[in-house]
């Protein structure tokens, strides 16, 4: 094995309130590809957004072809030969392949945009890479897969020393996804250094020289892949035993009755047939990576986004729900990972947000009646604990937490029996993280049925009385929580369904 | 500075708006002083004419804005209601009853071909504003075969009453319509659902269609109501100044969207203050008088107009900036 | 891949197909229409219509608008009348002064919205009603006529030989717009500045991340829309007898609209200058021929309205289509 190509020393990095970086460290040669894992909000994006010039670094060193170096935007990144290859794909779409590959950096002929020799430039890259994209196909008319190709093309064309794939394969077919592979295997084979960021634990066996595990953004330990297990990987990413009191068995009694009923549930590429069932006061824990399919199960079950087909029974009576209009009428709310996005109106008070689904309900004839409205959200203020000085202040002034809360508040208000938590804990501190928790654990206890949608081990472990567990948009597997371990978990979400 | 901002009379009614009711003053000092014989109740009467139609213009465009959208067919359409509604009368006998209602139809119409657009096609408010603006010029031109349309005065045995919308006895009666006129919307849009509904959809759509609310309905009921308005305008329009011409109408929009924003209803969507609209109509009415009166042509109105708004819009989005 | 595509799912075969079908159904049903002297006159009213359209495609492209260009157009054309009128400033000079005033209030558009931030319907309403405010100001102006000195400027878009009714006049400003739209389709597919254009409105994120200048290209889009207003200024002064101050209101709406006709996406993102030539040649055939079918003019206001409507709702369809196949 040759020398280090890129080091990352001791590089630590902290948000307001977070310690996202801990001083870790991180190392990639030329001629290897080298994985980087760990769970959800490890750290390893902001990791490799600090080697690119997208965060500055607090403290530690980078060095790279034996120079120490810093990065103040990813241009500069780029043109010294480090290229992220993104997950979410930066494509112009209504240009073609060639434009976007050059785009910035155009062939000029005079005046003129040089497309012949872009083209031709381009066939060179697709050559190289031994695979077959009309350069001139318009980029919005490609599937993921080839546009992930054109990235990376894109990324050769800077005449990278280092590419970093971050879940490349996310979105990609299994096809594509040997088609990537063969690719990679070529890249380093010409001697470049490859960062591999993935989840997928069959993948990295199969891909990658060197393991490096990250876990709340700390650094754990490199392995040698063919050395080490998948297990041994497993256990690095979880690590910890100090779960808090994760359940030991479910608190639903056997007979309580089925209050949701979802029976083949089919909508685009990520929910494909999925089936479950929700009773009442349980908390059903959605547990899987991310791009697992969870969060548009919900939407689409939520009426959020249209689905192809799929029944869906709310206590026992068939029901159609074709926007989220329907399934309010049907008692079911949904709390969006994305709070400020999907939950909440932040530029309005916590009264305005609490009575947002159930205004109906308190009108006085013509008008809504104030007094009321206040009454009930200071019910809820005081019964959720929201922190506030008054149900007036906006929500925008609130804490991650407590506009968690406000969003649940707004559920309780309208009286929905089936809650779909998505990601609840998400963004929010961890004194309120536990309140939150026990004011799910009350509300079950209280005869609520609760979705609970998460990509933290631990509180899945914590929260569920059952857990489902999808990979790719579909359902792997289901557990109940007196059999369910993080192992186990780990093992139906990593799947490699063929 | 901050010990005025904690008065709790000026935090229930906004700090902008008291310096917007004091610019007003302010302007019209400054008038009194530059143009003498200013000062008077001729020149008052003469300003809130200007207010009666330009407000109702005004309090309907807030709606549409409130939404996050825009609608600059307003002033078109308000001369197409008049000249529709007003051909009908002369040339076919209606009584003025049935012209003043059907007036207010047209523009309710107008709004719901506006509304349905935007909400269902999802097409850019901007571009359904210029196509309607233009086919309410056409139909307007085509009804009256491009004539103009004198509306009785109020010498008229017959229709003459209608004027005393406008003034009784020297009592500005469309004073008194446009404030209670101000007051419903004020409540419309503060302690009605459609109002709590347009607001929240203009400053988070999406969080309120998961919140299982029929988002579309309310965005277009803002652009009825925008339209009912814009057909009562045209009356109060008439009122004042008796004769309209096809083909105008189009240099009230500006006014109309200037007096709204600089209310303090922002562009954006979701912020809308009807009690600023009201002063801003009134400073724009100010103004357009001031201008007169200073010896100005009245075309000036239209550039300072424009000036004005791009000076508030830039002053909202530089706000918006500095938030995020 | 890309599917073969048949031709008629370009939206500006079937825009032609229209032209040819207006063009038909007004020869079958009008014998004035047949004549020279009325195709004359069609594509004499044309050109600004054209020109005007040509600038705002690229506006449009990046999901703006501009609004001021037919107040703008009449503004300029005023300016520059009054001075070859009162300080006796040579034609061609005054020309060019045209073109100067329409790349400044092209610049100041661009500013407003590619700097500032301004919504660019509410930046150019605005520019509208200050162009408009000014040309009221202005008297009303005639440019030289052809037997003026400085009436030359005329040639530039009708050769005239021969006088009176024997005269013979050829249409070369339709050699002249057609060349424009080559070279404008040119610089959309061929120059950064194009190719910029279509990213802003398709994606700015991705552009602005591939470290492009974006502020840059957004406001040049604003500066060359107001250059071919100014453009068009020339050419309206050239069929106008009289221009008369506070017009042009409206006007932006036939190019606009043509431009929507051609095939440019509401949402920006794509377009095509030639398009646009056809999209604008529709809005003219209604505009101008409507009155050869027995149809009041003023229908011509209420036609363009609803075919922009209605051009945009096929734009509309086409991307849920898109949605759902997605």
């Amino acid at each position: 094995m040759s020398e280090a190509i890129l080091t990352m020393e001791n590089i630590d990095k902290s948000f307001p309130g977070v310690h996202a970086l801990d001083h870790v460290h991180f190392d990639v040669r030329s001629g290897e590809v080298h994985a980087l894992m760990g769970e959800n909000g490890a750290g390893k994006s902001t990791l490799m957004k600090v080697l690119t010039g997208i965060y500055s670094k607090d403290s530690g060193t980078i060095t790279f072809e034996g120079r120490e170096i810093e990065f103040h935007n990813t241009r500069e990144a780029q043109d010294a030969g480090i290229v992220i290859v993104h997950q979410e794909l930066n494509m112009v779409g209504d240009l073609t392949v060639a434009q976007n590959i050059f785009i910035g950096r155009e062939f000029m002929k005079g005046f003129r945009i040089d497309d012949k020799k872009m083209i031709d430039e381009s066939n060179k890259l697709f050559a190289e890479l031994k695979i077959e994209i009309d350069p001139r196909a318009k980029m919005s008319d490609l599937t993921v897969g080839k546009q992930q190709m054109c990235e990376i093309a894109k990324a050769i064309s800077h005449k990278a020393k280092v590419i970093i794939f971050d879940e490349p394969s996310a979105a990609l077919t299994e096809k594509e996804i040997e088609d990537l592979f063969v690719i990679i295997r070529d890249l380093r084979a010409k001697g470049l250094a490859i960062v591999y960021i993935s989840h997928r634990m069959d993948e990295i066996k199969v891909i990658t020289d060197r393991v490096t595990v990250m876990r709340d953004g700390g650094y754990v330990g490199t392995l040698i892949t063919s050395e080490c297990s998948k297990e041994d990987i497993i256990n690095m990413m979880v690590g910890r035993v100090i779960y808090e009191d994760p359940k030991t068995e479910s608190h639903v009694p056997k007979d309580a009755p089925v209050v949701l009923k979802v029976e083949h549930l089919n909508a685009g590429r990520m929910v494909q047939d999925v089936s479950f069932e929700l009773r009442k006061g349980e908390i059903l824990g959605f547990s899987g990576l991310m791009g697992a399919g969870r969060t548009e199960t919900a939407r689409a079950l939520f009426g959020a986004d249209p689905k192809t087909s799929g029944d869906i029974y709310v206590n026992g009576q068939k029901v159609t729900i074709n926007s989220p209009q329907d399934a309010v009428k049907h008692g079911i709310g949904y709390l969006s990972e994305d709070r400020k996005r999907y939950g909440i109106v932040v530029q309005k008070s916590i009264t305005e947000n609490s009575t947002m689904a159930s205004l109906e309900n308190y009108m006085n004839g013509a008008f809504i009646n104030k007094a009321e409205e206040k009454k009930i959200t200071e019910k809820y203020i005081k019964e959720l604990a929201t922190k506030t000085p008054s149900p007036d202040t906006l929500v925008v002034n609130l804490s991650g937490g407590n506009q968690q809360k406000v969003v649940i508040a707004k559920w309780l208000v309208r009286n929905c029996d089936i809650l779909i938590f998505d990601e609840p804990t998400r963004g929010i501190d961890v004194g309120a993280k536990n309140e939150i928790y026990k004011l799910m654990n009350r509300l079950a206890s209280e005869g609520k049925s609760i979705i609970m949608i998460s990509s933290e081990m631990t509180e899945i472990l914590r929260m569920s009385d059952r857990i489902v567990i999808m990979c790719e948009g579909k359902k792997t597997g289901e557990l109940d929580i007196s059999e369910a371990t993080q192992e186990k978990i780990m093992d139906k979400a990593t799947r490699d369904i063929a | 500075m901050n010990k005025i901002k904690q008065n709790p009379f000026v935090r229930k009614v906004g700090f902008n708006r008291v310096i917007l009711f004091c610019v007003l003053i302010l302007m019209y000092t400054a008038f009194c002083i530059l143009v003498p014989g200013f000062f008077g109740k001729a020149r008052i009467m003469s300003v809130l004419n200007y207010v009666y139609f330009l407000g109702f213009l005004s309090l309907g465009v807030t709606f549409v804005i409130a939404t996050g959208g825009i609608d600059f067919s307003i002033g078109p359409v308000m001369f197409c209601c008049a000249l529709i509604s007003g051909y009908t009368m002369i040339f076919r006998g209606a009584p003025v009853i049935v012209s003043l209602i059907m007036s207010i139809i047209i523009g309710f119409l107008f709004g719901l071909f506006n509304g349905y657009l935007v909400a269902y096609w999802t097409i850019p408010p901007f571009i359904v504003s210029m196509a309607s603006m233009n086919i309410a010029k056409g139909i307007a031109a085509v009804y009256t075969k491009t004539q103009s349309v004198s509306w009785p005065l109020s010498t008229d045995p017959v229709n003459g009453w209608f004027r005393s919308l406008v003034s009784a006895g020297g009592f500005p009666v469309g004073l008194l319509i446009f404030l209670i006129a101000a007051v419903i919307c004020m409540v419309i849009l503060n302690n009605t659902k459609p109002g709590r509904y347009i607001l929240c959809l203009g400053s988070n759509r999406e969080a309120v269609r998961l919140s299982g609310v029929d988002t579309k309905k309310w965005e277009m009921l803002a652009y009825v109501i925008c339209g009912t308005l814009v057909g009562i305008a045209a009356i109060f329009f008439v009122g004042a100044y008796t004769t309209v011409q096809p083909g105008y109408g189009d240099q009230y929009n500006n006014e109309a969207i200037a007096g709204c924003v600089m209310g303090g209803t922002s562009m954006a969507g979701g912020l809308a203050s009807i009690g600023g609209t009201v002063i801003g109509v009134f400073i724009i009415s100010l103004l357009q008088e001031g201008i007169l009166a200073l010896g100005f042509a009245k075309d000036i109105q239209l550039i300072v107009t424009g000036i004005i708004v791009i000076v508030v819009v830039y002053a909202d989005v530089m706000a918006r900036r500095r938030k995020n | 891949m890309t599917k073969k595509k048949s031709i008629l799912s370009d939206q500006r075969v079937i825009v032609l197909l229209v032209i040819l079908a207006l063009v038909v159904i007004y020869m079958i049903f009008s014998k004035e229409f047949r004549q020279y002297s009325s195709i004359l006159s069609m594509l004499d009213f044309s050109y600004y219509d054209v020109l005007m359209a040509i600038g705002v495609t690229f506006p449009l492209i990046t999901a703006g608008v501009d609004l001021s260009i037919g107040t703008g157009m009449v503004c300029y054309a005023l300016i520059a009348g009054r001075l070859i009128r009162d300080h006796n400033v040579p034609v061609v000079v005054a020309m060019l002064i045209c073109i100067l005033l329409g790349c400044i209030v092209g610049l100041v558009n661009g500013i407003l919205i590619g700097v500032m931030g301004l919504p660019p319907f509410l930046a150019t309403l605005c520019t509208c009603m200050i162009t408009r405010g000014i040309s009221s100001m202005i008297m009303a102006t005639p440019w030289p006529t052809t037997k003026q000195p400085g009436g030359w400027f005329h040639s530039i878009f009708k050769l005239t030989f021969g006088t009176g009714r024997q005269a013979t006049k050829i249409p070369i400003g339709f050699v002249l717009v057609v060349v424009l739209v080559l070279v404008m389709e040119f610089v959309l597919n061929h120059t950064k500045f194009g190719r910029y254009t279509i990213a802003i409105g398709s994606n700015k994120e991705a552009i602005t991340l591939s470290g492009v200048n974006v502020k840059f290209y957004h406001v040049m889009d604003y500066v060359i829309c107001g250059m071919f207003a100014g453009i068009a200024a020339i050419a309206y002064a050239a069929v106008v007898p009289t221009v008369q101050p506070g017009t042009g209101a409206g006007l932006e709406l036939d190019a606009i609209g043509g431009v929507f006709v051609g095939g440019v996406s509401a949402t920006g993102g794509y377009g095509s200058v030639l398009g646009t030539l056809a999209g604008v040649f529709v809005i003219v055939l209604l505009k101008t021929g409507l009155p050869y079918v027995g149809l009041q003019a003023n229908w011509q206001q209420i036609i363009t309205g609803a075919v922009l409507i209605g051009a945009v709702i096929i734009d509309v369809i086409k991307r849920r289509r898109l949605a759902k196949e997605q």
